[in-house]
Parts: C-alpha cells; structure tokens; sequence
C-alpha cells in the first residue's frame, strides 16, 4: 500500500453495473449489511430492496451529459457531479462511494466521469468497476446486445454470480468468453452474489501491478481476435520510455481510435525518473500520475493494456515500442 | 493596495468569527437585517443576531447536508433545502417549520422574492422539478424540466423564476395559469444561473469553466470561455453595469453596457496568487465585490478604482459562502473548512 499517501484524501469509488437479473442489488446488500464497520455512500437509480444499516443512499436520475469539448465520446454523469459536490459537504467522511448503475447502462460515462471533473477528480478516484454477470444468460445477453460486452470490457472484477444454475463446463465456456473480451479483469464464481467484501471494494485496480500479480501470464497471447469483438491487448517494453513520444503517440491514438478504445490502462517507466508512472484512459479521455517509488527487486519494464474493439496488434506493439528513449 | 492595511486587520477590528465544525455550505442575512444565517454540512443552522453578535445560537435544522439557504419571503427568518428531502423556514428566533418533503430525494436549490404579507415568494428544486410556493408554504406550481435543476433565480420584479439545466435554461411566468416556458437553449450542461437586475440577461455558468448567456430583448447569445475553473458563482452588481464571476485566479468582472459583454475585454481584481476566486458576490448598493478565494482568502475590490482591501488572509480553507446584508454594511462568509465570520464595515 506504498501508493495510498497519495490518494488518502480521496474517497474510493466503486462502479457496479450488471444486466438486470444478474445478481446486483443481492451483492449490494452482502455489502451493505456485511459487519464491516465502513461507511458508504451508495448512489442508485431507485429505491430496491436494499438492507441499509449505517450507509447513506442516494437516489437519482442517470443523467448522460455530452461534454462540449470536442470529444465526441466524451460523456459525463452529470448527476454524479452534483452527488459528490452534495456529499463532500457532509461532515462525516465516506469509506467508499458505490455507484450502482442500471441494467443496461454503459460504463463509459461514469468512468469518465472521473476524468472529467476536477472537483470530482480532486476529492474521489475510481477504485474499480465491478460487473456483476449472469452465468446462464451471458452467452444470450452477449448476442443480444452491445452494453453486455461493454460492462466485461470496463471491468476490473467481474462477479460470475449464479454458477449453481449451470454445469462445469458451461461455466468454463462462459469464463473463456469473458476472457475473450477482458483478459485482465479478475472472475470471482458466485451463487447469490456471496463473494467476500473484500474482494469488490478498494481494488485500487487502476494499479496495473495488482493485475498482473492476478495475472503472470499477462502477455499470453489471446487464441484469437475479432475485429468487431471486444478484446484486449498488452504489450511490453523493456526499455525506458521517453515521455514526449509517449504522449505524443497515445493522444494521437486515443485521438483517433478513441471510440473503439473502450478502456486503456499502463504502468511506465520514465527515463531518469524513480517513479512509476499510472496512465489510463477511458475512450478518448486520459489520465496519468506518478504513483510511488520502483521497488528494489521490480523489473522496470513499461506495460499496457487496450481493450476495445479493432485493436490492431502489430501497429500498436510498434507505435508502443517506438516510444522507448534511445 | 492600502499598505496601512493588511491581512487580517480588518476581520480583527471589525469583525467577529468562529471555527464551526463543518464545511460552511452558505450564509445569508435576513430582510430586515438583523440576522445572519449559516448553513452547515453536518445539519446545522448557527443564528446570529447583529444586535448580540457574541451570540451564535446553533440549531439542528436537517439530517444531513444542509444543500442551499435563501432569505424567507417575508422580512425576517430563511428557507434551507437540505439532501434529506426536506425544504425547511427557520426563523429568527431558531423556529423550524417543513414547507415541503421531497422524500428520498435531495432538495438542492432554493429561491425566494420578497412580498408583504403572504405575497412572497418560494422555490425549491428537487430532480427536475422546481416547486413554488407562496410566502404561507401553499404550493402554487410545480414546473418540470427536461433535466436537473442546476441554478434556480427569481427576476428582480418576482415575475418570473428561471431555472439551469441540461442544455439551456428555462423561464418561468410565476403567474400564468397555463405553464409553458421560454425556453433558452445551447447545447451542453449549465450548471448555475443568475439574471441582470433588468432581468434582459440570463447568465449560466457551464461544466466546460465557461459562461454562456442570453439576452432576451433580442434573442442574442454571449459566451465568455477561458476559465481554468468553474463559474460556479455568478453576481450582478446592483444597477446590472457589471456582472462578477469565480472561476480564474482573479476576480473576473464583465461589463454589461454598451452592447457589452460580447467584444469586450473582461476586468480582473485581486488576481495575481495564481490561486482560484471561488465565490464572488457584489455590494447591494456601490460598485464593489467580495471575493473569496480557494486558500480562505476574503477580499473587497472596488471596480471604480481596482483597489483591493483584504478582509480576511488565506489559510482557514476554500471559501465556501459569502452574504452581504441589504444595506451593504455587513459581510458574513464561511469556508469549506468551517471558519465563519461577519465583518462591519459602518463607522
């Protein structure tokens, strides 16, 4: 937890979304009445069934504003700005601020919301996005409907919920399906939604190392790639990379494959500097920060992940590898 | 620069403050000008009464964040809307009455007009919808807009209430029996919204730190962009000569005459910190403005002159509320961090 002096002051903020029926408001109660001893803010589209105890729920209106900033897939939660502008007026402190989304909701303003925002930006970081799937009807949903691959592509936890309802090898052709799409988000098998707290809140899974002690095959190459599918990509660099051609390149990209690059995540080692460096990006919005000091024994290798759609492998491995120093 | 005055001199001399225990959400001066309200974020009102100004009387008025506070309809006491779904009359005296419940929902704006005896005015906006009332808490109306209520204004003559949202603003007749709104609109998400004191001009401030306006004689549309920062605090000086914004490192002052803001260059008071003004609001009656910065610092700039009295130096936190009584003669403001103050500027 070297990197939390940074973050201290800001809230956590969980995203749970998930198709209708698959098991959300049931994980959000396992929070909410679990004994914890944590306070959260808990933002819903309406009032459930949900068992509150010590949190504080707030019910809203998704609003899915368009940013007038030339940036066509940038949209914002505009009632999650006035949320947490609301809630950081309070005087007791949040733990966390979970936000439930709805049904068929795409992640993408929400997350973006994140970016977008200073005051938000200034006072919460996106912990995770977690989205709860239905093991039975996720091969459906996902023939049905683009949000479906949506909400596995942005993931960062993917709660596999009602795996009684299925057989083993069901299960193992919906986790290979999962997989296609989102190669670095952690599966938990669930029935009813009973995964353990502490394996949905406070991630911090935009640390690209944490996904990859999740995942040592982390450069295992996918079986294979569709173009209009979403999957995902990573790729590696030994060598420091120079940060002018690094943000040179991936504005360029983010730029004009925004729209397809559904999410964009990397640690990278800078030239001459001691720190890691978090980029990410959520289509074409991006974010980047120093987070805390190379340990002694890490390898300083630079890494990245793009999950989205009509990912071209070879030319991003060589636009990635073209922004090493000399 | 007066350089016999500094710092705190005058909050030291003149005023008189406090380190309340929450984040200072607004503050307000009652019609008749004998009370200052200030509402907190952990629920509370702190009452403080001119006469006795030693004497801060806290009373627990919602069960959470206290969300907006305005003067009441009638001369004395306020309304407070509050994320408890509850829009609430305080009196002077620490009186509480509901006027309405939202439910679960958060009562985010208020607004009132002035009128005596039960001719005044109230407004409260929850979701989309923006509530009227009359000054006894009859609802009148209910007016539904497209999306949330952002920024919620009564005109000067109390003829009309306008209401921010997602692209555009709304204007309301108050008195019409059959509701249908002038619709103002311009793509994108508005965030607040003041009127001129002539009540041609509606001015809202929007997500992209920028300000977007229209004139409604002639159907004109102004934008004022390049703000590192939101606008969040719009303030028309009295005659409406000038209009006050937050949102850069200055207080930023656009004039309003002779065809202007459009073409014509903004001025900037109390800049040069690099440190961004957070709330601006001008006297009732001369051409000054109080600033507030995001390091506590609390200015008055004359326009006239740019002259620039510090009231109170930076370090109590991000100023949060700034009210200035009728007469102009006292100023009460209130950081995020819960430092509170009224300043006396008579003798």
């Amino acid at each position: 937890m070297s990197d939390a002096s940074k973050t201290n002051d800001q809230v956590p903020v969980t995203v749970l979304t998930g198709y209708l029926g698959a098991g959300k408001t049931t994980l959000l109660n396992r929070i909410l009445t679990e004994n914890h001893g944590q306070k959260y803010a808990v933002v819903i589209n309406e009032f459930g069934e949900l068992g509150i105890d010590n949190d504080l729920v707030v019910d809203t209106d998704e609003e899915v504003f368009e940013m007038n900033n030339g940036c066509i897939c940038c949209t914002v939660r505009g009632d999650l700005i006035r949320i947490v502008g609301g809630l950081m007026k309070r005087q007791e402190k949040f733990d966390g601020i979970i936000i439930e989304t709805t049904g068929l909701a795409n992640p993408a303003p929400v997350a973006q919301t994140f970016f977008v925002d200073d005051n938000v930006r200034a006072r919460t970081r996106l912990d995770a996005i977690v989205t709860v799937v239905d093991a039975k009807h996720l091969p459906a949903r996902l023939q049905d409907s683009t949000e479906a691959a949506e909400q596995i592509a942005f993931a960062d936890v993917i709660i596999l919920n009602k795996t009684d309802l299925v057989t083993e090898d069901e299960l193992v052709e919906v986790e290979r399906l999962i997989r296609q799409i989102n190669h670095f988000a952690r599966i938990h098998r669930t029935m009813r939604s009973d995964v353990a707290i502490t394996k949905v809140l406070n991630q911090g899974a935009f640390d690209l190392n944490r996904v990859l002690e999740a995942h040592p095959d982390f450069l295992a190459d996918e079986a294979h790639e569709h173009n209009e599918d979403v999957t995902s990509m990573s790729f590696e660099v030994e060598n420091p990379i120079d940060p002018e051609r690094f943000n040179a390149w991936i504005g360029d990209l983010l730029a004009q494959k925004g729209q397809d690059l559904l999410r964009t995540k990397g640690i990278l080692s800078y030239a001459g500097e001691d720190r890691r460096f978090a980029f990410q990006a959520v289509h074409m919005i991006a974010d980047g920060d120093f987070i805390g000091p190379w340990k002694v024994d890490d390898e300083r290798k630079s890494r990245l992940v793009f999950i989205g759609r009509n990912l071209n492998r070879p030319q991003l491995r060589r636009g990635f590898e073209a922004c090493q120093a000399n | 620069m007066s350089a016999a005055v500094s710092g705190d001199t005058i909050l030291e001399q003149r005023g008189v403050q406090r380190a309340l225990d929450a984040f200072v959400v607004a503050a307000a001066f009652s019609r008749d000008g004998k009370t200052v309200a200030f509402v907190l974020g952990n629920g509370t009102v702190r009452l403080v009464d001119l006469a006795d100004k030693q004497n801060w009387r806290d009373v627990a008025a919602h069960d959470g964040a206290i969300l907006s506070l305005a003067q009441d309809g009638g001369s004395s006491g306020f309304i407070t809307g509050g994320d408890d779904g509850k829009f609430r009359r305080i009196l002077a005296d620490g009186t509480i009455a509901d006027i309405f419940s939202a439910g679960s929902r958060w009562v985010e704006h208020v607004a009132s007009f002035p009128g005596e005896k039960g001719k005044g005015l109230l407004s409260c906006s929850v979701g989309k919808l923006a509530h009227v009332f009359d000054d006894t808490g009859r609802k009148l109306k209910t007016l539904e807009h497209p999306s949330s209520v952002t920024g919620l204004v009564f005109d000067a003559k109390g003829k009309r209430v306008a209401a921010s949202h997602y692209n555009g603003a709304s204007i309301w007749f108050v008195a019409a029996k059959k509701d249908s709104p002038r619709k103002l609109e311009w793509k994108g998400s508005h965030i607040g919204i003041a009127m001129s004191p002539d009540g041609d001009a509606v001015m809202t401030a929007m997500q992209e730190n920028s300000l977007h306006g229209w004139r409604l004689s002639d159907n004109q549309h102004m934008r004022m962009s390049g703000y590192p920062g939101k606008t969040l605090s719009l303030s028309f000086t009295k005659g409406g000569k000038w209009m006050a914004t937050s949102g850069a490192d200055s207080i930023v002052i656009w004039p309003f005459t002779g065809g202007g803001p459009m073409g014509k260059a903004p001025t900037e008071l109390a800049g040069g910190d690099d440190i961004t003004c957070t709330r601006v609001l001008c006297h009732p009656l001369q051409d000054a403005i109080a600033g507030g910065f995001a390091d506590g610092l609390v200015v008055l700039a004359d326009i006239g002159s740019a002259r620039v009295l510090p009231i109170a130096k930076a370090g109590r936190g991000s100023v949060s509320a700034l009210a200035w009584s009728a007469d102009g003669t006292h100023l009460a403001f209130g950081t995020e961090t819960g430092f509170a103050a009224i300043v006396d500027f008579t003798k």
